[in-house]
């Protein structure tokens, strides 16, 4: 039991158990924002790499859910990534999908062990419920889900289009829940919680959603034709098709007003308009839904107030008035509106989208605060009542699926603590966030790289289908729009202040001119300017600088041990060694295919960047029995850094020269594809291949004459 | 700044040939500011010497590495009392000064230079070292703008430039700048030039008594140190 506790504190208290102390890497900014602190640096780094299963492992460590967080999310972390201050940010979401598609996430997730005999109902079975029932069931609890519709999924099924969150995606997550050992309830509301504990449910969880939609109050709101948004979503997306006519109006500016416009668009309506009161600024849907929703066609009218309904038995058309401003001077909804200034427009169906509040029934008996949401203490989730803990779009009003999972996780191991007595193990942030902005010297001298969009639907197409807009990246965009990623907060550090002679050669041979000396006459190295490329570690001539990150350290060394213990239990000669940079698709495509073509016994040691190599790793190559060694870069543009092949080459020449003292010729050493105008790599290893070949030979001859 | 730069790797195996275990003994001040000598061409060195040695097959040595803060002072080479006892030879990247402080503190120990030391300099770039400094004991930087005609003019002469500058370079090496051209520019520049125009007459070129000894601490008369 104990390590399957440990194993969700890892993914939930992601620091005591899985940061030794010295680890020095800082939080970076996507992480801190992210509501899950998924760790988004390093599945981007695998991504990079090509190591797209590992990714998706990282990415399953957590996110209970991630192929729909892959569609749907609205990445907070983008908006938080510093990418954003020198080009655009790297689109985090994208690669997400991309390594739900490609690293194949195909888990079955075995039944979890039930170690606990506590049962706990959850009631609700939205983004925050099912989340709170995977970590409950992981933590080794009978969990029963109650759902009063007939599927699960809440609002990523009733409300969420499909275009948005294919429904296959949602069902396979759902069923691997099944799969876990969770009880489902469906078509059972539940009305009095006293039922529940009187089933011997020990803890109960509400995550009911908020799925009321607020009235406009004005006259005309109940004749037929005039509908609610939420309603309008939970018939399209539970199958039915409700007849519309042919001109739709939506009133509202969120996101659930957009989805009902594009939804609307998608059965029969010929003409679709988007009324709200804010301004196009001011709008609080999504950017890029508000643009996709435009792209299709549909019209969005700004800054209008809904006046009146113009109906007769059926509803014909709404009246509008201006909206000079929706909020007061303290920035609260407070709309004020010009009488003078008036519109209309004619409307079959008229869909109203101004907002959800949740719908508590009463017999719950827990304490409702403003906007009818649940009280609860927000660390701990409990309600009024004992063993009520509640969470989700209940307690906080409409948000975000990232967290309403964020909410689950913390209810289920908050749940834990209440049930094993324990005093609430709230996960303290260990490690520090980095903070402060790239500085404009910084952002200077870091190369700008484009943004690589997934591709879409073209608006055309997608007008009057459901099928899922966006589309997912293929392999080389994938790779290259991940090798954009600056790695915020895993560079270099000054660990051995004692040794440090201020010799001031990490000032002069960073690229990006981040070491500074301070007044006190001490070289800093400032966090979070730093790009982590690695050449002032390596020529650090008193060994003081170090990378943050332990893994990054000792990287080579390791690699290179491996290889060479490899190389020593097989028969095929000459031995080669070749460091070969992992980033982008030379590493592990095309590379790949050529040494396993190679009659020669060649070895790959893979570097995240060929800057990171030194000398010594190449001389222990030579050490250890090596014939060759050649040091392949990634040739590609889309590399991130600065002056790395300069780098490669400089310790190239370090090492040439103790070959030639020792006698060892100095072009067993080769170095290519270090930069994009070279020639072709194939040929260049083959004829390298070649060489040490004739040399071994030579070699092997003299040592016969000898003998 | 001391700078040197490492001995030809065949030099250095000919200095350690007749000692087996031996301990090469960085420096943590000039010779890691100038490249010669710190922690990293320590262990550097210490692989291509266990390269080396693989390769000749007819010797075997053992290493120890170790890098001090700094080897001209003895207090800082305590630290290797211990492990000296097991070595037969100390392969010093200190400086001169590093070499005869490791020899004078541990007496019975043979102390090899791994390094020449060769100048008093700056670093121009990254990886490029000018000489700056002769240690002439009689410093005239005032009257030549801060530019010393002792070490940057092959000449060393005080009443420059000779007949050999030309475009600003020196005559023995195209690539070099005349240090007189240099002091020129810089009096122009400060408002100085009267100072070209005055002669120096010739300093003492008599051999410097060696080895020279500077003394701070004042002389106290017996018995005065207990107050």
């Amino acid at each position: 039991m104990d390590s399957v506790r440990l194993d969700a504190y890892k993914s939930y208290n992601s620091n005591a158990a899985k940061r030794p102390s010295f680890d020095h890497t800082f939080v970076p900014p996507c992480q801190a924002a992210c509501p899950l602190h998924m760790e988004i640096r390093e599945y981007v780094d695998l991504i990079a790499q090509g190591r797209v299963m590992e990714a998706l492992q990282v990415i399953r460590e957590d996110n209970p859910f991630p192929s729909i967080c892959a569609y749907i999310c609205n990445h907070p972390c983008e908006d938080a990534c510093r990418r954003g201050q020198i080009d655009k940010p790297i689109a985090i979401r994208a690669l997400k999908r991309f390594a739900v598609e490609f690293g194949g996430d195909r888990v079955i997730q075995p039944e979890a062990e039930t170690t606990h005999e506590e049962r706990i109902a959850i009631v609700g079975s939205g983004s925050a419920g099912l989340s709170a029932a995977y970590y409950l069931r992981k933590l080794g609890y009978p969990v029963t889900v109650f759902e009063a519709c007939s599927e699960l999924g809440g609002m990523l099924r009733a409300g969420i289009p499909k275009y948005r969150l294919p429904r296959e995606v949602l069902d396979t997550e759902v069923q691997r829940l099944i799969q876990m050992g969770v009880e489902i309830r469906t078509n059972t509301r539940v009305v009095s919680l006293d039922l529940l504990f009187d089933m011997d449910y020990k803890a109960v969880f509400i995550t009911v959603g908020a799925a009321q939609s607020r009235r406009l109050g004005i006259e005309g709101e109940d004749k037929p034709g005039v509908v609610d948004a939420i309603t309008f979503l939970r018939e399209v997306n539970l199958g039915l098709r409700p007849s519309i006519g042919e001109s739709v109006v939506v009133v509202g500016g969120g996101n659930v007003a957009v989805d009902a416009a594009r939804t609307a668009l998608r059965l029969d309506a010929k003409k679709v308009d988007l009324v709200c009161l804010e301004s196009r600024q001011e709008m609080p849907a999504f950017e890029s839904d508000i643009q996709a929703a435009a792209s299709e066609g549909i019209v969005i009218n700004c800054s209008w107030g809904p006046r009146s309904i113009v109906a007769d038995d059926k509803v014909t058309g709404i009246e509008f008035i201006r909206c000079t401003s929706v909020f007061d001077g303290g920035g609260r909804f407070d709309p004020s509106f010009d009488e003078s200034v008036k519109t209309s427009l004619t409307a079959d169906t008229l869909i109203i989208a101004i907002g959800q509040v949740p719908q508590i029934p009463e017999d719950f008996r827990v304490r409702i605060g403003r906007g009818s949401t649940i009280r609860v203490d927000p660390v701990t989730l409990t309600t009024n009542r004992e063993g009520v803990f509640a969470g989700g779009d209940a307690v906080t009003g409409p948000a975000t699926v990232v967290q309403a999972l964020a909410t689950g996780r913390q209810a289920a191991f908050r749940i834990d603590d209440y049930l094993q007595h324990r005093y609430p193990l709230v996960g303290k942030e260990e490690k520090e966030s980095l903070l402060g902005d790239l500085l404009p010297k910084t952002i200077e001298m870091i190369r700008k790289l484009n943004r690589f969009e997934p591709p879409v639907l073209s608006p055309q197409a997608r007008a009057k289908e459901f099928e899922p807009v966006e589309l997912v990246y293929d392999w080389k965009s994938a790779v290259n729009e991940a090798r954009r990623c600056l790695r915020c907060g895993m560079g270099a550090e000054i660990l051995f202040r004692d040794k440090c002679a201020a010799c001031l050669t990490c000032l002069r041979v960073c690229p990006y001119h981040v070491p500074y000396l301070d007044d006190s006459g001490t070289v800093q190295i400032p966090a979070d300017q730093c790009q982590a490329c690695g050449i002032c570690v390596g020529e650090c001539p008193a060994r003081a600088i170090v990378l943050r990150k332990p893994q990054d350290r000792r990287h080579i060394d390791e690699e290179l041990d491996h290889a060479l213990k490899t190389a020593a239990q097989s028969k095929s000669r000459p031995l080669i060694i070749g460091f070969c940079c992992q980033y982008g698709l030379y590493g592990t495509g095309a590379l790949a295919r050529l040494w396993r073509q190679a009659k020669a016994g060649i070895w790959i040691v893979p570097v995240l960047c060929v800057a990171k190599i030194e000398a010594e790793h190449i001389l222990r190559a030579f050490e250890m029995g090596a014939e060759g060694v050649f040091i392949a870069g990634c040739g590609q543009e889309q590399c991130a850094r600065e002056d790395t092949a300069f780098w490669a080459l400089q310790r190239i020449g370090k090492a040439r020269k103790v070959l030639a003292q020792i006698g060892l010729e100095p072009k067993r050493l080769q170095a290519f594809n270090l930069c994009p105008t070279e020639g072709d790599p194939a040929k260049a290893l083959d004829e390298f291949t070649e060489r040490i070949g004739e040399l071994h030979l030579a070699s092997a001859i003299e040592q016969e004459v000898k003998t | 700044m001391i700078v040197a730069e490492q001995k030809p790797l065949q030099e250095i195996r000919g200095l350690i040939a007749s000692y087996e275990k031996i301990l090469v003994l960085g420096c943590g001040t000039c010779m890691t500011v100038c490249g010669a000598g710190g922690e990293k061409e320590v262990s550097l060195l210490h692989d291509a010497l266990r390269i080396a040695q693989a390769r000749g097959g007819d010797e075997s040595h053992s290493f120890l590495e170790y890098t001090v803060k700094r080897q001209c002072d003895s207090e800082f080479l305590n630290v290797l009392e211990d492990s000296v006892k097991e070595v037969d030879a100390i392969l010093s990247l200190g400086c001169g000064v590093g070499v005869q402080t490791v020899a004078a503190r541990f007496p019975d120990i043979p102390s090899l230079p791994g390094v020449n030391t060769t100048f008093m300099g700056a670093a121009e770039e990254w990886g490029v070292w000018d000489e700056r400094c002769a240690a002439c004991g009689d410093c005239r930087l005032a009257e030549t703008a801060g530019i010393c005609p002792i070490t940057r003019c092959a000449k060393g002469i005080l009443n420059g430039p000779c007949a050999g500058s030309k475009n600003g370079k020196c005559e023995a090496n195209k690539d070099m700048d005349c240090a007189w051209a240099l002091i020129y520019k810089r009096l122009e520049r400060l408002g100085q030039l009267e100072k070209m125009r005055r002669y120096y007459p010739p300093r003492n070129f008599r051999t410097i008594p060696r080895p020279r000894r500077i003394t701070s601490k004042a002389s106290i008369e017996p018995g005065g140190a207990n107050g």
